[in-house]
């Protein structure tokens, strides 16, 4: 286990490559290389990088569409994320999801999820096996506020809280589902309150401090390894930039971003290793690296040969009976 | 009271005829024998006269439709009456003849009928004649139809469709085909047929007829065939004689050729005879036909009693009815009932050939070119003229010896006119 | 051969796959304590106790989605609908979720699951519980679907669909679990693959394509027009995802002629897909145009005469083969 201050240098890192990943994904957007949706989630990365510290390998994470900042720190390579917006053969779903659809099953990341509130089920799933083979892994599943309002959300909570699966429901509350702020879509503003009714633990806290964010969530995910059944924690959060890149954000105010904006997870982090003795120059070198890392990506992911009409058609089915179109039939 | 007035039948053998011209116009008064239009029929372009008195209130059929006898073509009634009734009425008749009236409904109404009522449609007659289509030229058939007439080489345009809308199934194509349906003849050069396909034209009703009657000859009569050479000094002057003596008619060759064959039958009535359904027919009168050639085909006036009149009535009779014939005015009874028939190519240089017979005429004379030929007379080689004339006959009533014995008899008419005043 | 019924060989192939593989369970509304709503699952229960056997809350999108993150992470869940009907508060799960994420993950998440349960009307339900769902499934790239009519093929079928590695909707037929026909002996193992149609009964007149319960009625109008000299060939696709078209074409080549039967409302779905097809590979062979044979397009009635009128009967079946064959 790292010292205190060499695990923080580690977050801090996870925390800048996601920025620095997305920053060059909205410029590559604006180039036109990246098509679609894509949701950003400059703002955020303290919840992906704390929670993905809290976990081990065998443990699975179950993630909504605004997936690049928990891919990256469950520690896929930036330049599979970069290939896979740019729709890529080589991108970590080799050009068959995109933004939304990330996946990197050698990293236990089980997906971005395009539907709202439709993963949270398949995720207490995930969490069955686990229970059913008794593998001691547990599962975590991300979503937003906007999430705990649909069918798909209490039905997953209703059956892990039942079953007292594995599973860490971690809602990431930033405030808007997509446009609209909390106080228009839920009558209550404690959304721990909603998994009471399913029998499972609760919390609450701000996820601002990369440190808060691991320790609390490590504590469900403990919870859950030693068989005292699922928890559901409510993140508070915020995103610097529009729900997707086609979102200008006009629902809120600019002297709102701005004040949100002294919470920044990244400048509280770097504010801390400051204070623990971390110096410029460490800090310097962690950007450099990252910002190299990120450049390779784009270039690489630049180079690469673009998605094959062989993998859609193959990776439909896992069961090969032969061409099933035409078009299939004529390669 | 108005009626609805359906096509006459206007020759003995018409199944369909052309309307080629409406004379009279709707809102014309119309008395008993008014020519009401022209159809074109088998024989000819026939005057379509008016059996009733009135007023034509509405012509049902265009200028140019083929229609069966019967199929109704106008209403004729009083001024100002209510036909639409009667207009219905020979919507709902429309194309069919009078015993016909309910199968042929389904020839114009066949759009309207459900799928899963195939209307059994008269049968296909057994001549050539091709199966009307309710659709006009587009022939419907099943793709396993098209694909079998593709692979047996049938013209699916002579097949008969009992589906709906008329459409050709298996089972139509199966029948033509066990009913030796003819295969599409295989173009000769069919590779120059593809290089430059051939312009397609309608056959006139005309055209039709000919096909129908001469291709029922040449299968069902057995042809055969005696030639002779005639020394035609004799006829070469006797006919300048005539024409001598005449003011401002003249006579021909082929006049003085009919008049000869015709005399030569009343002396040899033998040769003037017909098959008909298993009997022979001694004909007690020599009625000449005459083949004319005209605009698309060939017509047969005939000269009536041609043995008992003179070659100058002879020659204008057959001038007259050659005119008429050009301008499609014969009477369908100026064209039946001949006993003989002559054809004369002669005009245009052919020396002798063998000509279709007219039935149910037992025999043909075809006439070759005059030409000067050497003659031996008295002993001499001297310039002379001659022609050939080949007798086709009937076999089933004219022997061998019986044509050859008629021949010897022509001869002698031609070769010494004079001998005809016997 | 034995005979059993219907609901016996699902049964059957449920408990042959749990005994061969650990990873197989049966998740859903009473099939375990209860037995069954339809008597499927009974004894199962005792046999595999309730780690294996499932009894659900009311919940089709919560164990759907279950079943599709287990299958995605290694096991091989039966998810039963108690009846197809309540598979609509499912949908997203099968469609976005099942169907997708093999191919959406580039190839890299298998979800070997089974849908499964009784489809088509029953007797009398009304509209909201008498759907044949095979419009709506077989529609989408991504699943097997699988309509049995006979307890072999049921039960062979099944066995395939539980071993099979990607999702499969299995479409059992409602009025069909007491159904009795030969199954083979239980120590001969049969499974019966994906894609191949059998053919019900041999004739030259006319090809009759016919799946789920409606097979019984084109089986019986076979009956009723051989009488009359019209023999028609039914065949039985089996699987409508993928379709066995080589079979329907090879019949359709010798025949000539087609009707296609089906469960479902006539606007699209698997009757109109097969009849698209075999219009495409065996148009040069057809001497009429193909007939179809489904309900009639209005909500299921409850009044037992209306339900009897809109589904496929077999003077339905019987005038579409005469108007097929011209004959009166």
């Amino acid at each position: 286990m790292a010292s205190g201050r060499d695990a923080l240098l580690e977050h801090y890192r996870a925390m800048y490559l996601i920025r620095r990943f997305e920053e060059e994904a909205a410029r590559a957007y604006a180039q036109g290389k990246i098509g679609g949706f894509l949701h950003l989630y400059i703002g955020q990365e303290a919840i992906a990088v704390g929670a993905a510290a809290a976990l081990r390998e065998g443990d699975q994470v179950f993630q909504t569409y605004r997936d690049h900042g928990i891919s990256l720190a469950l520690g896929m390579s930036a330049e599979k994320g970069m290939a896979e917006l740019m729709g890529k053969d080589t991108g970590c779903s080799r050009g068959m999801g995109g933004s939304m659809h990330f996946f990197d099953k050698e990293h236990g990341f089980m997906g971005g999820w395009g539907i709202v509130g439709g993963h949270v089920a398949v995720a207490a799933g995930a969490a069955f096996k686990s229970k059913y083979l008794g593998d001691e892994n547990v599962t975590l599943c991300f979503f937003g506020e906007g999430a705990t309002n649909i069918g798909g959300f209490h039905e997953g909570l209703s059956l892990a809280g039942l079953w007292k699966l594995p599973i860490v429901f971690i809602c990431e509350n930033n405030q808007y589902a997509m446009g609209t702020p909390m106080k228009r879509t839920s009558a209550i503003s404690d959304l721990t309150l909603k998994a009471q009714g399913y029998g499972m633990h609760g919390d609450r806290f701000e996820g601002y401090d990369v440190k808060v964010v691991h320790e609390r969530v490590k504590q469900a995910v403990d919870r859950a390894r030693k068989g005292e059944g699922p928890t559901f924690i409510e993140i508070e959060t915020y995103r610097f930039r529009g729900h997707s890149m086609s979102d200008p954000a006009k629902y809120r105010s600019r002297a709102e971003l701005e004040e949100r904006k002294k919470k920044d997870p990244l400048v509280i982090t770097k504010d801390q290793l400051q204070q623990a003795g971390a110096t410029i120059e460490d800090l310097d070198n962690i950007e450099i690296q990252v910002e190299e890392a990120v450049k390779a990506a784009v270039k690489a992911a630049d180079d690469a040969e673009p998605a094959k009409e062989s993998v859609m058609f193959d990776s439909v089915m896992a069961t090969k009976l032969g061409p099933q179109n035409r078009e299939e039939a004529a390669r | 009271m108005a009626k609805i007035v359906g096509l006459p039948k206007l020759s003995p053998t018409m199944e369909e005829g052309t309307l080629a011209k409406w004379v009279a116009k709707e809102g014309d008064t119309i008395d008993v024998d008014d020519l009401l239009a022209e159809v074109e029929t088998d024989k000819a372009t026939m005057e379509f006269r008016s059996f009733d008195k009135g007023v034509l209130l509405k012509i049902l059929a265009e200028e140019g439709e083929t229609l069966e006898p019967d199929t109704p073509v106008a209403i004729i009634g009083e001024k100002g009456e209510d036909i639409a009734a009667l207009i219905e009425e020979a919507k709902s008749a429309g194309g069919g003849g009078s015993e016909s009236k309910s199968e042929s409904k389904s020839d114009s109404k066949s759009e309207s009928e459900s799928e899963s009522e195939p209307k059994s449609e008269p049968e296909p007659k057994a001549e050539t004649q091709k199966p009307k289509r309710p659709s006009g030229d587009r022939i419907f058939a099943s793709p396993l139809v098209r694909k079998t007439a593709r692979e047996e080489d049938v013209d699916l345009a002579d097949v008969k469709g009992s589906g709906p809308h008329g459409r050709i199934i298996k089972r139509d194509l199966d029948a033509y085909l066990e009913g030796g349906g003819a295969k599409r003849q295989a173009p000769s050069g069919g590779s120059g047929w593809e290089r430059k396909p051939p312009v397609v034209e309608k056959a006139s009703q005309m055209r039709k007829a000919i096909a129908r009657r001469l291709t029922e000859s040449k299968q069902t009569v057995p042809h055969f065939y005696l030639t002779i050479d005639v020394d035609a000094s004799g006829l070469v002057a006797t006919r300048k004689e005539m024409n001598a003596n005449l003011v401002d008619e003249k006579v021909s060759f082929n006049d003085l050729v009919i008049k000869a064959a015709a005399m030569a039958l009343r002396r040899f009535p033998r040769a003037n005879a017909s098959w008909v359904d298993g009997e022979i027919h001694w004909h007690q009168v020599v009625d000449i036909s005459v083949a004319v050639a005209v605009q698309d085909g060939l017509v047969t006036p005939v000269v009536r009693d041609a043995d008992r009149k003179g070659v100058l009535a002879i020659s204008m009779e057959v001038r007259e009815l050659a005119a008429r014939a050009r301008d499609k005015k014969l009477k369908p009874e100026e064209m039946q009932n001949g006993t003989f028939s002559i054809s004369n190519l002669g005009m245009y240089g052919v020396q002798e050939f063998a000509a279709v017979i007219n039935p149910p005429e037992g025999a043909l004379l075809a006439v070759g070119a005059l030409r000067d030929a050497p003659t031996v007379r008295d002993g001499q080689l001297v310039a002379g003229k001659k022609m050939k004339v080949t007798l086709s006959c009937d076999h089933r009533v004219v022997d061998g010896a019986v044509g050859a014995q008629y021949l010897q008899h022509l001869q002698r008419f031609l070769e010494t006119p004079s001998t005809m005043l016997l | 051969m034995r005979e059993i019924r219907y609901r016996e060989a699902v049964r059957e192939a449920i408990r042959e796959e749990m005994e061969a593989d650990e990873r197989v369970f049966l998740m859903g509304e009473e099939v375990g304590h209860y037995q069954g709503a339809y008597k499927v699952s009974e004894g199962l229960l005792s046999q595999f106790g309730e780690k294996r056997v499932i009894d659900t809350p009311i919940a089709e999108a919560g164990f759907a989605g279950i079943g599709i993150g287990a299958a995605m992470t290694g096991l091989r869940p039966i998810i039963e609908f108690m009846t197809w009907n309540f598979s609509f508060v499912a949908f997203d799960q099968i469609i976005s979720n099942a169907a997708k994420i093999r191919q959406m993950s580039g190839g890299t998440f298998d979800v070997p699951i089974v849908f499964r349960g009784p489809n088509g009307a029953a007797k009398q339900v009304a509209s909201q519980h008498s759907h044949s769902v095979d419009p709506f499934y077989t529609n989408i790239p991504g699943i097997f679907v699988v309509m049995p009519a006979t307890p072999r093929d049921a039960k062979g079928l099944l066995k395939t669909a539980i071993r099979c590695q990607d999702p499969v909707i299995f479409l059992e037929g409602e009025t069909l679990y007491n159904v009795k026909g030969e199954v083979p002996e239980l120590d001969e193992e049969e499974l019966i693959p994906f894609g191949k149609g059998r053919i019900g009964r041999e004739g030259k007149d006319c090809t009759i394509v016919a799946f789920g319960r409606p097979y019984y009625e084109a089986m019986q109008a076979a009956e009723k027009l051989a009488a009359d000299g019209i023999e028609c060939e039914i065949v039985d696709p089996r699987t409508l995802r993928p379709l066995d078209i080589e079979l329907l074409v090879e019949s359709v080549k010798k025949t000539h002629r087609c009707v296609v039967v089906h469960e479902h409302w006539p606007y699209g779905g698997p009757g109109a897909e097969i009849v698209d097809q075999i219009q495409r590979e065996a148009f040069d062979w057809l001497d009429a145009p193909i007939h179809r044979v489904g309900s009639l397009d209005v909500p299921m009635p409850y009044a037992s005469n209306l339900e009897n009128f809109v589904l496929p009967t077999v003077e339905r079946i019987s005038d579409a083969v005469r108007r097929v064959s011209y004959a009166k």
